[in-house]
């Protein structure tokens, strides 16, 4: 049972991202979405964070946000989908979990 | 695929823009929505009283037009919406208030139907904080 | 057979109506004999601590409906144990029987959840 985690907060101002990342496990997947987004931000803490996430982790992006925000530099590892893709990665794992 | 999709922030929050995007998405690549399910401060976003200035996106207005249109099962919690001051008629006028401002496509009932929601949909995607 | 849904409660209990309205959730789901649990993590773990005076900053007491989870069928119950840690909470002051779960076991507890809500 692979779980999809969907971030929307900031990680510098808000504890969901650091609570987060702990509980991913191989075969998850993590999507950025909103203020999320800023985990991608060159130099940061929270980059590195992300980058340390097992490989089996997936990483993604809502294209909009980052579009948003001017964030056009990210690692390799992580895909920026459109909402159609969104929905497919929904099915794709067999839950998703917002952190609301 | 069926979804159910519960929606718990307030109308000028990103998520719930981003929920309503995600639902036409839903929608546009075949699948099914079970229920559309507002809760906290999501019974927000049924408020027909929501006037967007005149430059700006109404965003509300749009989440009525889409559930109308593709006749989905809006279901708003009574519970959280009382407590918000999201009444309909019937409420309005149960508790002896002036205002009702949510009326159909949007129907007030309880958490039994997003947990009923859930049970029937393949899966469950929730939006809110921000 | 029912779908089982893991509900996880992150906000202390008087920092607005997410601790409230994460139980009412819980609860209601109970009264339909679903399989349901309940796991506190982050600021949630404060809302099972002892001795807390609800009517001191005029609100309703949530323990009644914490200690309502078991007679709704709620069994299930989950305790993050980074969270107390970090907030000096020792496991002895939880109003609740529950599990104390470290990284890895709430990663399993995930899992064996098929929906899941984090509040």
């Amino acid at each position: 049972m692979s779980t999809l985690h969907l971030l929307a907060h900031s990680p510098f101002n808000d504890n969901r991202f650091s609570s987060c990342l702990p509980l991913l496990d191989d075969g998850d997947g993590l999507l950025l979405s909103g203020d999320a987004v800023h985990a991608l931000q060159p130099g940061s803490a929270a980059l590195q964070s992300l980058q340390q996430l097992p490989a089996g982790v997936a990483i993604y992006a809502l294209q909009e946000d980052l579009l948003a925000r001017g964030l056009s530099e990210y690692p390799e590892r992580v895909s920026d989908i459109e909402y159609s893709v969104f929905v497919d990665l929904c099915i794709h794992y067999s839950s998703v979990n917002s952190w609301l | 695929m069926k979804f159910a999709i519960a929606v718990y922030s307030p109308p000028h929050a990103p998520a719930s823009r981003r929920a309503l995007r995600f639902a036409e998405a839903v929608l546009a690549g075949g699948h099914e929505i079970v229920r559309l399910f507002f809760y906290q401060d999501g019974v927000h976003n049924a408020c027909n009283s929501i006037v967007a200035p005149q430059d700006e996106i109404d965003f509300a207005g749009e989440w009525v037009r889409f559930i109308a249109s593709r006749q989905l099962d809006s279901v708003v919690c009574i519970a959280a919406a009382l407590r918000r001051g999201v009444l309909n008629q019937e409420e309005a006028e149960r508790h002896e208030r002036t205002a009702a401002c949510i009326n159909p496509p949007w129907e007030l009932s309880g958490l039994g139907q997003l947990h009923d929601a859930i049970q029937s949909a393949d899966r469950l995607v929730c939006f809110g904080g921000h | 057979m029912p779908k089982s849904l893991l509900v996880v409660s992150r906000q202390a209990p008087w920092s607005g109506l997410a601790a409230r309205e994460a139980l009412d959730l819980v609860l209601a789901g109970g009264a339909y004999d679903l399989p349901l649990g309940m796991l506190f993590l982050d600021d949630g773990v404060f809302q099972l601590q002892d001795n807390q005076q609800a009517a001191a900053v005029e609100q309703k007491n949530l323990s009644a409906n914490l200690q309502a989870l078991p007679l709704f069928g709620v069994e299930a119950i989950f305790v993050c144990s980074r969270s107390l840690q970090e907030r000096g909470l020792p496991e002895s002051s939880l109003s609740l029987p529950a599990s104390v779960l470290d990284a890895p076991q709430i990663r399993q507890l995930f899992e064996r959840y098929d929906q899941m809500i984090t509040l």
